[in-house]
């Protein structure tokens, strides 16, 4: 793997964020038809499938630097955004595990993970650290397992208990997150936590059926999906707590900047079964990718501005893009020639027009 | 009362009771039982009770040890809590605890229970009295009381705050969210619509 780390770019003030070519390409673009309703679109997290993202447990790509210098920032301005509940440390021992076993499988000239029993060392390059520690002894590292090994991934992560047949969101390391507050959410049960989803999921029955499904969910067979929801500019912490800051955004959209101001904001979600605790590990790894970059994939230019321009206006409330809907689709409808777009979220073409 | 839509929003019912409790405690967010929020059929002497008279002149009376049908006053919110934590601290398997009041005392109540080890289902939960609102500045963590009207300004950070429906039991609180983050100065007329 030959991807090289932009670790100077920035997700904040001056938002020098940039998409190569072949990143634009690896985008996991989110839908799979021409128009969006909320389903239980989960499947097996393996390896291959319609987009690069999927190829890696957890996928690392060349904002990886970047995007850790970003988080280890938040961390510094509010340290809770990585809260996990006491009686959840078998889980946080769990998740470093799989965490580093899998980046160590999945990219070794990055990453080694080497063992003599109970005493690991861990190689992480493109960070420059070099970690001894005995597992199980949370003294020996820096902080607690889970903060240590999830400020090393992209992507944001809670931890979910099982008691009671439900699932209890208690503990995450929550920085890049569309909306949400772990400070307020944690300890919720699966209902609770996505109650401010709009009624047309619930009444779908959405969450009844992936709670029932989740709380099967089998140690060694992941799963996935994608959701998705817009942001103005490469903007990683859009929480709730930042809202005052970043909401002005929203107001600075017009025709002439439409296009590099807004992204596609898509979240690949990965749920495991964790082996000790009996916890599930969520994986919320956030992709930007400005309406100019899509643009630039036929098939996505065409399909995104369908799917935008048939929205449920419910969910379009929801996801906060009322002010501005109506300029992203007007630009995309003038770039969409009305062709018939093929299934799946695959780009169709290995080279970016213009 | 104004619906958002919100699931996380909790839903109450009567005391019922539980035939499989070995003992139950019944705490009350006021002087008086509350014989309106028992079930039909339910025997409001089958409980210990612990009432809030809001009076500095009640008494010391024993918190330690059971007393099915006993009603014990305390003089406020506050000292129950204090001797709530001690008593479920020493109790053992079998205890229910039920209790009625305002919602922001409910869900103290449940967590200090939950502290103690009880779960959601050795608890009972009967909504009465104002429906005024605890809330959380999702920007600045300041928690305020008594909320009645849709959108109040916070006391920590000053933000103009819409209440949400959105519900955190740990924090016995409603999210509140700066209602004009986006434009500043754009906020709409606030309604008083919790009583």
């Amino acid at each position: 793997m030959t991807v090289q780390f932009k670790p100077a770019e920035t997700f904040r003030d001056t938002f020098t964020y940039k998409k190569s070519p072949e990143d634009i390409l690896r985008f996991p673009f989110p839908f799979p038809e021409d128009e969006y309703m909320y389903s239980v679109n989960i499947e097996p997290h393996v390896k291959g499938g319609a987009t690069p993202a999927f190829q890696a447990v957890f996928d690392i790509d060349e904002h990886y630097v970047g995007e850790c210098r970003e988080r280890e920032r938040v961390l510094k301005e509010d340290p809770k955004r990585c809260q996990v509940l006491p009686h959840m440390m078998a889980a946080q021992w769990d998740t470093l595990e799989l965490i580093m076993e899998s980046l160590a499988a999945d990219y070794p000239a990055h990453f080694t993970l080497s063992k003599a029993g109970d005493v690991w060392t861990w190689v992480n390059r493109p960070l420059g650290l070099h970690q001894t520690f005995t597992f199980g002894k949370p003294e020996t590292l820096p902080c607690t397992p889970f903060e240590y090994i999830t400020r090393q991934v992209q992507g944001d992560f809670t931890l979910q208990d099982q008691r009671e047949d439900n699932l209890f969101v208690d503990g995450g390391m929550v920085t890049t997150q569309a909306d949400w507050s772990l400070e307020f959410n944690i300890g919720m049960s699966f209902h609770e936590w996505h109650g401010p989803v709009p009624g047309v999921a619930h009444d779908r029955g959405v969450f009844d059926r992936a709670l029932k499904y989740l709380l099967r969910l089998q140690y060694g067979q992941p799963v996935r999906r994608l959701n998705w929801t817009m942001t103005i500019n490469p903007r990683l912490d859009t929480s709730p707590e930042n809202y005052p800051v970043w909401g002005p955004d929203r107001t600075t959209v017009t025709a002439d900047n439409v296009a590099e101001k807004v992204h596609l904001r898509v979240e690949l979600q990965t749920l495991f079964r964790l082996p000790r605790s009996n916890a599930i590990l969520f994986g919320i790894r956030c992709y930007l990718t400005s309406v100019s970059d899509i643009a630039r994939v036929p098939k996505w230019r065409r399909r995104l501005h369908r799917v935008l321009r048939d929205l449920h206006p419910d969910l379009a409330e929801y996801k906060g893009m009322t002010r501005y809907r109506p300029l992203v689709v007007a630009h995309l409808a003038a770039l969409d020639d009305g062709a018939p777009t093929s299934r799946g979220i695959a780009p169709d073409t290995d080279r970016l027009d213009g | 009362m104004s619906d958002q839509g919100i699931k996380s929003r909790p839903a109450y019912g009567k005391i019922t009771g539980d035939p499989a409790a070995r003992h139950a405690l019944l705490v009350v967010e006021g002087a008086g039982l509350p014989d309106e929020l028992m079930a039909e059929g339910v025997d409001p002497s089958a409980f210990e009770t612990w009432t809030v008279a809001h009076a500095s002149t009640v008494p010391g009376a024993p918190v330690m040890d059971e007393a099915a049908g006993a009603v014990r006053p305390f003089r406020s919110a506050r000292q129950l809590f204090s001797a709530l934590e001690e008593r479920l601290a020493r109790e053992t398997m079998g205890l229910r605890l039920c209790a009625a009041g305002t919602e922001p005392f409910l869900w103290d109540v449940f967590n200090i229970g939950a502290v103690a080890g009880l779960t959601r289902q050795e608890m009972q939960f009967a909504q009465m009295g104002p429906q005024a609102r605890r809330i959380f500045c999702v920007h600045c963590r300041t928690v305020s009381e008594g909320i009645t009207a849709s959108i109040v300004t916070c006391a920590g950070c000053g933000a103009s705050l819409f209440v949400r429906d959105h519900f955190s039991k740990r924090l016995a609180a409603f999210m509140a969210v700066q209602i004009d983050a986006e434009v500043p100065g754009e906020v709409p007329p606030s309604e008083e619509i919790y009583r």
